[in-house]
């Protein structure tokens, strides 16, 4: 160690401040230079000295007039702003950030990461979907009937990686006529009531009317209604309405064979026994025919029916002889 | 100055400090009243002691804390509070200085209270008397004496030495406060001491 070193690190040492190992080196240093021994004296000297300006606690009445003063001064400040204060607050904010770089590089690098995954993502949503896309129409292809109904769907097919589906549907319109029984449209769809209406409410007004036109005689062969009676007769779910269809084939038993033929399944083979027993009296005219006898024989020996077997007994018991 | 407190109980010292600060910037008058309450001691210390004046002192109490008021919010928990209103105190003081410096006396000669001159470091290296402060000196007159030595010092080499030698901080310290190195504030004492040495020295 030189003298100009020593005595800097004197200085630093009369302070406190000069760690133990560089002490240590300067006291070998100062056992053997007179010179800086004595600068270490003038340096303590100069500390005492300078001690002699002390340092005075402030007075009282100078820290209340400074107080005061610095009071009103504070009082005179117009109030902050709540967008200086928002302002300050940001700035802070993004001083905090400035301290701390890593991490502010970091969340640049994840939030750019998301960003940038889910950009990806939507694109290559977006690209399977116009993949697997015919042109798309701009609006649905929907044409609407004023009023109209769908009755059904008939079916439904899903095209391939899309999101389109055709959809096969069926439509009704309503529609109303008024006409005369008389009149072949309204009979054709008054036999159309009969066949294919899902109420039976319908079915039973349509035949009704059907079975009264023809046991008035109104041309009831040439518009087909016959047919379509025997055709209730012989399926129709509701007894009610099979019922009127019998009614409305009475007159046609003697001379159509296939009525007759039709009465016989009925009563063989129908549920209600209101239509088997009406059956019976609707063959009554034609007992002497060999079939209608055939049937009214195994009715009158074998059915179930107790009534029945005994209403078959007594039209058989009127017929002396099989035709 | 608080060199026998663990780290932890510093923090837990600040503590308090912070929500208070933190009041403060938010506009709380309250928080900022008790913030100056805590240092305004001694900042009138340290400026009364620097400026020797009262009226000095005042002055730059007001300027310091009305600008720490202005500017709380830009403080940033990066240092101490402490060490932030004493960066304030110690640039108003070295303005001060500075303006002093170009209307300063000259108090070469020290002069006892019975007009005689005295060889302060004559007296004192030779009867050893460092190692006996209660030496019959006036001391008011030898203050007064010291005053003039220390004003010969440039304005940065004096607030150097104040807050070293009268106001006990760390090197370290000072070194935050002036917006220095250690290093420098370190060299800025060593001459400051040099300086004082040769001004005593050219008072006989």
């Amino acid at each position: 160690m030189n003298c100009e070193l020593a005595h800097e690190r004197l200085v630093t040492a009369a302070y406190g401040e000069l760690p133990d190992e560089q002490m240590h080196e300067l006291e070998r240093h100062m056992t053997g230079c007179p010179d800086c021994h004595s600068d270490r004296e003038q340096l303590q000297a100069m500390k005492i000295l300078a001690d002699a300006l002390p340092v005075l606690e402030p007075p009282a009445n100078l820290v209340a007039r400074s107080r005061l003063r610095l009071e009103e001064a504070l009082d005179a400040l117009p109030p902050k702003r709540w967008y200086d204060r928002l302002s300050q607050r940001m700035l802070n904010n993004f001083a905090i950030l400035q301290t701390a770089p890593v991490a502010v590089c970091l969340l640049l690098v994840v939030g750019a990461g998301a960003g940038i995954l889910g950009g990806y993502e939507f694109a290559q949503g977006r690209a399977a979907q116009l993949a697997g896309r015919t042109p798309i129409p701009k609006t649905p292809s929907i044409i609407e009937q004023p009023a109209a109904e769908i009755t059904n769907i008939s079916s439904i097919v899903r095209q391939p990686n899309s999101e389109m589906v055709e959809v096969r549907y069926n439509q009704i319109v309503p529609q109303q006529m008024e006409g005369s029984l008389d009149d072949p449209k309204i009979r054709e769809l008054l036999m159309l009531a009969s066949e294919n209406s899902a109420s039976a409410g319908v079915r039973d007004d349509s035949v009704g009317l059907l079975a009264a036109e023809c046991r008035a005689g109104h041309s009831c062969q040439a518009a087909g209604i016959r047919d379509a009676l025997m055709v209730v007769l012989r399926y129709d779910k509701n007894s009610g309405v099979r019922l009127k269809a019998l009614d409305g084939l009475e007159p046609y038993v003697a001379a159509d064979t296939r009525v007759r033929d039709a009465v016989l399944e009925a009563l063989l083979n129908d549920a209600d026994p209101r239509i088997r027993t009406k059956a019976v009296d609707i063959l009554e005219p034609v007992e002497a025919d060999t079939s209608v006898r055939q049937v009214l024989h195994s009715v009158a020996t074998s059915d179930q029916n107790r009534h029945l077997r005994t209403v078959s007994r007594k039209v058989l018991s009127r017929v002396p002889d099989i035709q | 100055m608080d060199g026998g407190k663990s780290a932890q109980e510093r923090m837990q010292a600040r503590a308090p400090e912070m929500e208070l600060i933190r009041e403060a910037q938010a506009g709380s008058r309250a928080a900022f009243d008790a913030l100056v309450r805590q240092y305004e001691h001694q900042v009138l210390r340290l400026a009364l002691h620097l400026t020797g004046s009262e009226h000095d002192a005042e002055d730059i109490y007001q300027e310091a804390f009305l600008k720490a008021y202005r500017y709380i919010g830009n403080f940033r928990f990066e240092c101490s509070f402490y060490t932030w209103i004493y960066r304030i105190v110690t640039n108003l003081c070295l303005d001060q200085l500075r303006r002093k410096k170009t209307r300063r006396e000259d108090h070469a000669v020290v002069l006892d209270h019975s007009g005689d001159e005295i060889d302060v470091l004559a007296s004192v290296s030779d009867d050893r008397s460092f190692s006996n402060p209660a030496k019959e000196l006036d001391r008011k007159v030898l203050g007064a004496r010291i005053q003039a030595a220390l004003s010969k010092l440039t304005p940065r080499e004096r607030m150097v030495f104040e807050l070293k030698h009268y106001q006990g901080l760390r090197l370290r310290t000072i070194g935050e406060m002036l917006s220095t190195t250690e290093e420098t504030a370190k060299n800025t004492l060593f001459r400051a001491t040099k300086k004082l040495r040769t001004q005593l020295a050219e008072l006989r």
